[in-house]
């Protein structure tokens, strides 16, 4: 499709929502501590200062699998101990550089994260929780029994100092500066990460791996990515740690070590690195100021971290960001998007670009598709075809398996038996990923967008593909990810397109009902497919905003895409589309214009009973 | 005859296993959510029974009165731990009552101090021979106690009022709201009943195993393998999981170390994982597309 795109600049409101008001904190938070250890700080806080950087990578690497992706792993404290125990016996046997040791030891835990990623990571919530603690307590009980490799449950000490490039660092000061180097650097990485497209789809994977998946990301290793680095950053603080403490014992590999890291991250803020620095300090903090009664402690912060749990569901960071957004940016808000005026939708789309002549060769291919859950047959034996460039619309009762029709085609599902050829390829084995990379996209029954994100980039994420948001490319270029620039760019022309411009900067947990309908579509034309599901479009909308989305599909439709429709209202229908298919019972029972359909006897016994 | 004998201890452990499970099974059920702290009711429940014993001489007595005292602390645990955080994603709980763990395990060390204590013993130690095989009366009141209560729950669960509406609610929470089961305070007693069972096995298993701060961890594992094992929210499964894993730590333990035998277990469970995620025999806890 093309568009007439004006790049997306960011409104007041949006360019204050995210960003660089954190990056502004986070640089804040940097300097701070710096100068802090290097005018006033005593030996005893230069230590307390060098854990807290530690923690800080610690959490920051626990926010990828736990916040950005959402699974619970507890296997956290596993890759920091068996990063700490790496470094520990290679640095004690062979005396190396920290420069080998450090990348060993995160080697070390990617290799582990990398083993067990593959039973494991396929789990669902609770499973994956208990997997990941089995394999913790597995590793520990093998540090503690393996006494000669490891000195048994006392562990061992004597670990040389760091010592990079041949320069040993010694002083409190010099270990600080140097893990506050790291923690920077750490830092880096992860805000390269989560302001690329790549990062920015975490958000979808987490909130919805079904929507994710039908926009052709694949879950599975975004998952898996999230988890190695995880892996990576535990390991690389496992690592300091041993150099910083000069010992390495099984407490590093403990489940209270891994609830530390836990409540570090939630009382923080488990997507925003700025909460691993604020969590990690908060909770060192409490922990050193009670040192002597240490029950006590932990029963005061527990009871905290629980009323932050609570009462600040996104972390002291989150909150914070969230009661800004909400006081000090009101009246940014109130202005956004002053210039934004409705434009037509005509002359959005290029006037040349005609549809493909329709009726001549099938875009999509369904032949004799069975689909049974238990002992419910949803479809049997469903045929039909949808030529390039028509717009289908399928009706059908409630429970007539409509919506298992179009999970079973985009590929949720699986049929169990039958046929499925979408632009000439067989998909009926292939993944939603797969089979969305062919060049479906679809919108769901119940909105899956992510509450959290702006319009803008709940729609971009929509454009992700494998080939342009990459964790390699994220992390390599400089400046601002030009994936991410290029998407929302598109996201920008496509609001406009189904005239969401006005909101484009707003959090979509913001939006009414209607308008998050319109955002999903968008999300959807985001992907360039070339056939486009909707299941139930224009469900809770009024009239006027049906008619209103009617015509906007159907003007991007004749621009370039083929639509199958689910829908209810056959007023929506008959304005839309140029083929009605009636589903009753798992079966075809009539197919044709929407005149011929909606006098069809069958189709009017199905929805009004066999008396009408 | 050896392996007979442990076949029995190892049944024994297992009907503890199995109240602890229960418990845990039915929090599952209720609210979808896995609670974290079960191990640590498990403890307190011994730690009750330690403080109840020089006030209670009569072991069953004892058992009771942890049962009715554990109820209200899960109760508690229910007010604190979930309600707030009911409609929010099930790992937040998890978290929460992690947190309740934690918060329980460091009570312990403030009020009894670090050492393991011995519960009192609830039954007489004397032995009774069958042939062969001895069997202590602490085993056979242990078994009988635990098959009594599991029992109990049925016929409560499949033939009382109130266990169907307690049914009502873990099949569909609004539907029972929208029929006029009162669901919140059906989800409370569930947490009630679930910290009484686990009270009860701590009574039950203080005298032999003793209580310690930090042991109730390996024992909400212990069931969660259990739940794992048996499949998603089945119960029975989950009756059948908690014995199968004790007869396989007390068998195995006897040929290898103990390290060894729980190594073994966990990845025996993994196993599982991979090869039957739903469990030994299907799940019946409802899950989201």
């Amino acid at each position: 499709m093309t568009l007439h795109a004006s790049p997306f600049r960011p409104s007041v409101s949006a360019f204050w929502a995210r960003a660089p008001l954190s990056s502004l904190c986070l640089a804040a938070a940097f300097i701070a501590l710096a100068a802090h250890a290097l005018l006033y700080a005593s030996l005893y806080d230069l230590r307390f200062l060098s854990l807290v950087c530690i923690y800080a990578i610690m959490v920051l690497g626990f926010q990828f699998i736990f916040g950005h992706v959402g699974a619970v792993s507890l296997a956290q404290s596993t890759f920091f101990g068996l990063g700490g125990y790496v470094t520990g016996i290679v640095g004690v046997e062979f005396g190396l550089d920290s420069a080998i040791l450090l990348p060993l030891s995160v080697l070390a835990a990617v290799a582990l994260a990398s083993v067990i990623a593959v039973p494991v990571l396929k789990l669902e919530d609770h499973y994956f929780s208990l997997a990941t603690l089995g394999i913790g307590l597995v590793v520990q009980l093998v540090a503690i029994n393996w006494e000669t490799l490891t000195g048994g449950l006392n562990g061992f000490s004597g670990i040389p100092p760091f010592r990079l490039l041949g320069f040993p660092i010694e002083s409190r000061l010099h270990v600080f500066l140097f893990v506050w180097v790291c923690l920077i650097v750490a830092i880096l990485i992860s805000t390269r990460i989560l302001n690329s497209l790549y990062g920015c789809s975490f958000n979808l994977v987490r909130e919805s791996p079904h929507a994710a998946a039908s926009l052709g990301i694949d879950v599975g290793r975004m998952r898996l990515a999230a988890f190695l680095l995880s892996a990576a950053y535990g390991g690389f603080a496992g690592a300091l740690m041993a150099q910083v403490l000069r010992v390495v014992s099984p407490e590093n590999l403990d489940l209270s070590l891994m609830a530390t890291c836990l409540i570090m991250t939630v009382v923080g803020g488990s997507t925003r690195p700025l909460g691993a620095i604020v969590g990690a300090l908060l909770i060192v903090f409490l922990r050193e100021r009670f040192r002597i009664a240490q029950s006590y402690s932990l029963i005061a912060y527990t009871s905290a971290t629980l009323a932050v749990l609570v009462l600040a569901p996104y972390g002291i960071v989150g909150s914070a960001e969230r009661l800004w957004t909400r006081y000090v940016r009101r009246s940014a808000r109130e202005r956004a998007n002053p210039g934004a005026e409705e434009t037509d939708i005509d002359d959005l789309l290029e006037p040349t670009t005609t549809r493909p002549p329709s009726g001549e060769q099938a875009l999509l291919c369904v032949r004799g598709v069975v689909k049974q859950f238990g002992g419910v047959h949803a479809l049997e034996g469903v045929d039909f075809d949808v030529r390039e460039g028509e717009i289908v619309g399928l009706i059908g009762p409630n429970g007539s398996g409509k919506t298992t029709l179009i999970n079973v085609i985009s590929g949720l599902y699986v049929a169990d038996t039958g046929t499925i050829v979408f632009a000439g390829q067989a998909t009926v084995d292939l993944p939603a990923h797969a089979v969305s990379k062919l060049g479906m996209a679809r919108t769901f029954q119940h909105i899956d967008l992510v509450d959290d994100l702006s319009v803008i980039d709940n729609i971009a994420i929509g454009a992700f593909r494998p080939e342009n948001a990459m964790l390699r490319a994220a992390l390599l270029t400089l400046g601002s990810d030009p994936c991410l620039t290029k998407a929302r760019d598109r996201a920008a022309a496509l609001a406009a397109l189904l005239g969401v411009t006005e909101v484009a900067g707003l959090r979509c947990g913001e939006l009414p009902y209607g308008t998050r309908r319109r955002v999903e579509v968008a999300r959807a034309l985001a992907a360039e497919p070339r056939l486009l599901l909707l299941d139930e479009p224009a469900a809770g909308l009024n009239e006027i905003e049906q008619a209103d989305l009617a015509r906007r599909i159907k003007r991007i439709a004749e621009a370039s895409v083929t639509v199958l429709v689910i829908e209810h209202n056959l007023l929506f229908l008959g304005a839309l589309a140029s083929r009605l298919i009636c589903l009753d019972r798992g079966r075809i029972i009539a197919a044709g214009s929407p005149e011929e359909v909606r006098r069809d006897r069958r189709v009017i016994e199905a929805y009004l009973g066999e008396a009408a | 005859m050896a392996i007979l004998q442990l076949i029995i201890n190892g049944i024994a452990l297992g009907a503890l296993y199995a109240l602890v499970t229960l418990g845990f099974v039915f929090v599952i059920n209720a609210t979808g959510a896995v609670n974290f702290a079960q191990g640590e009711l498990v403890m307190a429940g011994g730690y009750a029974a330690v403080v109840l014993q020089p006030v209670i001489s009569a072991g069953p007595l004892i058992l009771v009165a942890v049962a009715v005292i554990m109820f209200f602390v899960g109760l508690a645990l229910a007010l604190v731990a979930y309600f707030p955080l009911m409609r929010r994603p099930p790992a937040t709980v998890f978290i929460s009552t992690l947190l309740c763990g934690i918060f329980l395990q460091s009570l312990f060390v403030v009020v009894f101090g670090p050492e393991a204590r011995a519960g009192p013993p609830l039954f007489s130690s004397s032995l009774v021979r069958f042939g062969p095989i001895e069997i202590s009366q602490q085993s056979a009141g242990i078994v009988l106690v635990a098959a009594i209560l599991i029992l109990l729950q049925f016929v409560v669960f499949s033939r009382t009022q109130i266990g169907r509406k307690l049914r009502a609610t873990t099949q569909d929470r609004e539907m029972a709201q929208a029929i006029g089961i009162p669901a919140l305070r059906m989800i409370a007693i569930t947490f009630g009943i679930g910290a009484s069972l686990a009270g009860v096995a701590g009574a039950l298993l203080a005298n032999q195993y003793f209580v310690w701060p930090t042991g109730g961890i390996t024992l909400t594992v212990l069931a969660y393998m259990a739940v794992v094992i048996g499949g998603w929210g089945n119960i029975p499964g989950a009756v059948i999981g908690a014995m199968l894993i004790a007869l396989f730590q007390v068998v195995v333990a006897s040929f290898v170390s103990y390290t060894a035998a729980t190594i073994l277990l966990y990845l025996m469970v993994l196993w599982v994982f991979i090869v039957r995620p739903q469990g030994l025999f299907g799940e019946h806890a409802p899950r989201r597309a």
